[in-house]
């Protein structure tokens, strides 16, 4: 056990070690010296991260740095970790995907590449240690750390304009959110003289009051970490860096960086708010689903209009986004086990999605759909992977992100809000239809070259490589595409996570384990059944999917005065994302006013 | 316990946010947002504050003199360190910017929208 427990701080400290060392001599390094390197200590790191995820179990892990542990009467004098299987799960996918995408830059960047793998590794790093962490400042601090390593990954590029945007945009509105977190956190210190989050959830939980510091708290820190994750009105920022960044940035940002806003607010509040709150879960649970909702109507409308594939797919996360926060928002385990399958799927997909991005940029030079047209024909294989994982975000029956919806859908269904499965169906289906009408188009040049509605983007302008060597980037795309639509079949999976997320859920627990090491009381083993209703659902997005795909390829060809209704219906919400940084925090103040301000109504 | 420096350091944060909405040079942006970033160090070193409180150092005063708390200073040195880097970085790009468009309008500088 004591083995196990000094396991822990290596999952972060080798990939970060591994970064000092490669960026104080990665200029001596020869040829592939840094990129072998990097591929090494982040594959090391998710190995630890699996292990790690094994031997958890139910049990929640709490290591103190120093062994500094708590004082006999529960109070924290050190910093700790708590590790549970849904964090050490988060933290091994988080490895797992930084290794993948590490391999394959290994033949997608070319040019000077060992500051690339040090600001990859470091954010790769930050993220696994943010999700282990059970101290509300040291996750703030890895925030950062991640945050400033995303903002000079996409900037990394410097030569574009595009990437200047991107990265001015994500760098302020970020930080902002920052800041509210530092307010909150800052006024729950105030309150308790605490910073463990169990410790925190502890004395608040027993001085029982829910008065405006605590409220104000809670809403600093989760509209703070929202803006991490992109929710409507805080992802603006989202898809001017996604369209920038360099592709195997953007796999990753897609993957898990903006789920971890979403992994910071379910934390925080089972651990923290849990006790202080917990009589208010019912107007919780409404203004955080109707934030999910608006958030994936928004991304999937945004998503029918794109052309620039990466910022489609950008969109499309967003709309993923609002999902895995419904999820959430209904506060119950068997939803957040959905939401923790879904991830897992659709982290998949997407990094696959992107990657065939990333094959079109070496292999035309462009990555735009109406210039692609056709163009994609000779790339059977990135065709094949672009649309296996366009399936699997479809959520056939079984497969893909059905477990996740599924999940989703009966605990919403039990809690009465039927039009979850609703909203769930119209994000897929608007989203991942355009996946597949832009796929149409470039690998089958299918349907018409011309299509009003959509938005045109200055192109990216990189070379195409000479001779560029796809094998590996085959290798790895293809692998992780398929990952993504067998990871909703694997058994038992469900049952898993629903142990794991009764755990995650319970306040208690997870109190009593951190500050008096007692060992958590197992979950009721997971039980779950697929209903007839989920698999209906699952139809009905699949075949609306892939109508919507085949029909979009033709939308040109309604009458006139439909596609120019349809083009002025939605010119106000084009012109929302109107690039300009001033929009983009005038809408988070105002977003965080209303949010913060329906949480002070609903909390009293 | 006055209320006086949670009003300031609200203050400080809104004077920030009309900074970067209302701004028309990246430079500008930049330091608006290390004016926000102060907001947060005034919250936090307000909340370590103890009435007659000196410095946490006891190398030279006994143990039993009342000092303000040391954490929220640690916390708030960790978030400097932070507001240099992402100061460093926005001023970058803002220099980069410059040198490709000619002018520092973040107006100039989108590209994408829509």
């Amino acid at each position: 056990m004591i083995a196990m427990l000094s396991l822990i701080p290596l999952v972060v400290t080798l990939p970060l070690l591994a970064a000092t060392v490669i960026g104080l001599v990665g200029k001596w390094l020869p040829g592939r010296g840094a990129d072998a390197a990097g591929v090494g200590a982040a594959a090391t790191a998710a190995i630890l991260a699996v292990v790690l995820v094994v031997r958890t179990g139910h049990d929640i892990l709490a290591y103190w740095f120093g062994g500094w542990r708590p004082r006999a009467d529960g109070f924290p004098v050190g910093i700790g970790w708590a590790v549970d299987s849904i964090g050490a799960a988060f933290a091994a996918f988080v490895l797992v995907l930084l290794t993948a995408t590490l391999v394959y830059s290994w033949r997608y960047m070319q040019d000077e590449r060992y500051l690339y793998v040090v600001l990859m590794l470091c954010f790769g790093a930050a993220m696994a240690g943010f999700v282990l962490s059970g101290d509300i400042f040291n996750m703030f601090v890895f925030f950062e750390l991640l945050s400033v390593s995303a903002f000079a990954l996409t900037a990394y590029k410097i030569e574009e304009t595009g990437a200047l945007q991107g990265s001015f945009n994500f760098a302020v509105v970020n930080s902002i959110g920052a800041f509210l977190v530092v307010f909150g956190i800052g006024l729950l210190y105030g309150r308790t003289g605490r910073l463990n989050l169990a410790a925190i959830g502890d004395t608040l939980t027993s001085q029982g009051r829910h008065d405006g510091l605590v409220v104000a708290a809670f809403a600093l820190i989760t509209c703070g970490f929202l803006v991490k994750s992109a929710v409507v009105p805080f992802h603006f920022w989202l898809a001017d860096a996604y369209a920038t960044a360099p592709v195997p940035v953007c796999a990753l940002f897609s993957g898990v960086m903006l789920e971890l806003g979403l992994y910071a607010v379910a934390r925080i509040y089972w651990t923290v708010f849990d006790g202080a709150l917990g009589s208010f879960d019912h107007p919780i649970r409404d203004v955080l689903l109707g934030v999910g909702a608006v958030t994936a109507i928004v991304g999937a409308v945004m998503c029918g209009m794109q052309r620039h594939l990466k910022r489609l797919l950008a969109y499309s996360t967003i709309a993923h986004g609002g999902c895995f926060l419904m999820g959430i928002a209904l506060l119950d385990p068997d939803a957040l086990a959905g939401a923790g399958v879904y991830v897992l799927s659709h982290g998949l997909a997407k990094v696959a999605l992107f990657m065939v991005c990333g094959i079109l940029l070496v292999t035309i030079g462009d990555v735009d759909e109406v210039r692609l047209f056709g163009l994609g024909r000779r790339l059977r294989l990135a065709a094949v992977a672009w649309f296996v994982a366009a399936l699997a975000l479809a959520g056939p029956p079984f497969l893909g992100v059905f477990t996740g919806h599924a999940l989703i859908e009966d605990a919403a269904d039990k809690a009465g809000y039927w039009w979850v499965a609703v909203v769930l169906a119209f994000a897929t289906i608007g989203s991942t239809g355009a996946i597949v009408r832009a796929g149409l188009r470039v690998f089958l040049g299918a349907g018409d070259r011309e299509d009003a509605l959509l938005s045109r983007q200055p192109s990216e302008t990189p070379e195409p490589q000479e001779h560029p060597r796809l094998g590996l980037m085959y290798g790895v795309t293809l692998a992780l595409a398929a990952a993504s639509l067998a990871v909703g079949a694997l058994p038992g999976l469900a049952a898993r996570a629903i142990e794991a997320a009764h755990t995650f859920t319970d306040h208690v627990g997870y109190v009593h384990a951190v500050l008096l090491h007692e060992t958590p009381r197992a979950p009721a083993p997971g039980a779950w059944k697929t209903t007839t209703l989920s698999v209906v659902w699952s139809l009905v997005t699949l075949g609306g999917t892939f109508a919507l795909g085949f029909g979009s390829v033709y939308r040109d060809r309604l009458p006139r005065p439909v596609t120019r209704g349809l083009g002025a219906a939605l010119a106000p919400l084009r012109a929302v994302h109107s690039g300009q940084i001033g929009d983009y925090v005038a809408w988070l103040v105002a977003g965080t006013a209303v949010i913060g301000g329906l949480f002070v109504v609903a909390i009293r | 316990m006055t209320i006086l420096p949670y009003l300031l350091a609200v203050f400080i944060f809104v004077v920030g946010l009309f900074g970067i909405v209302t701004s028309r040079n990246l430079i500008h942006i930049a330091v608006c947002v290390s004016v926000c970033q102060s907001a947060t160090y005034v919250l936090l070193l307000a909340i370590g504050y103890r009435k007659h409180g000196t410095a946490p150092v006891f190398g030279d005063i006994p143990t039993s003199r009342t000092v303000v708390d040391p954490i929220v200073q640690a916390l708030t040195l960790t978030d400097i360190v932070v507001a240099v880097a992402v100061s460093a970085l926005l001023l970058a790009i803002a220099l980069k910017v410059y040198e490709k468009k000619g002018s520092l309008d973040p107006r100039d500088m989108a590209e994408m929208k829509g």
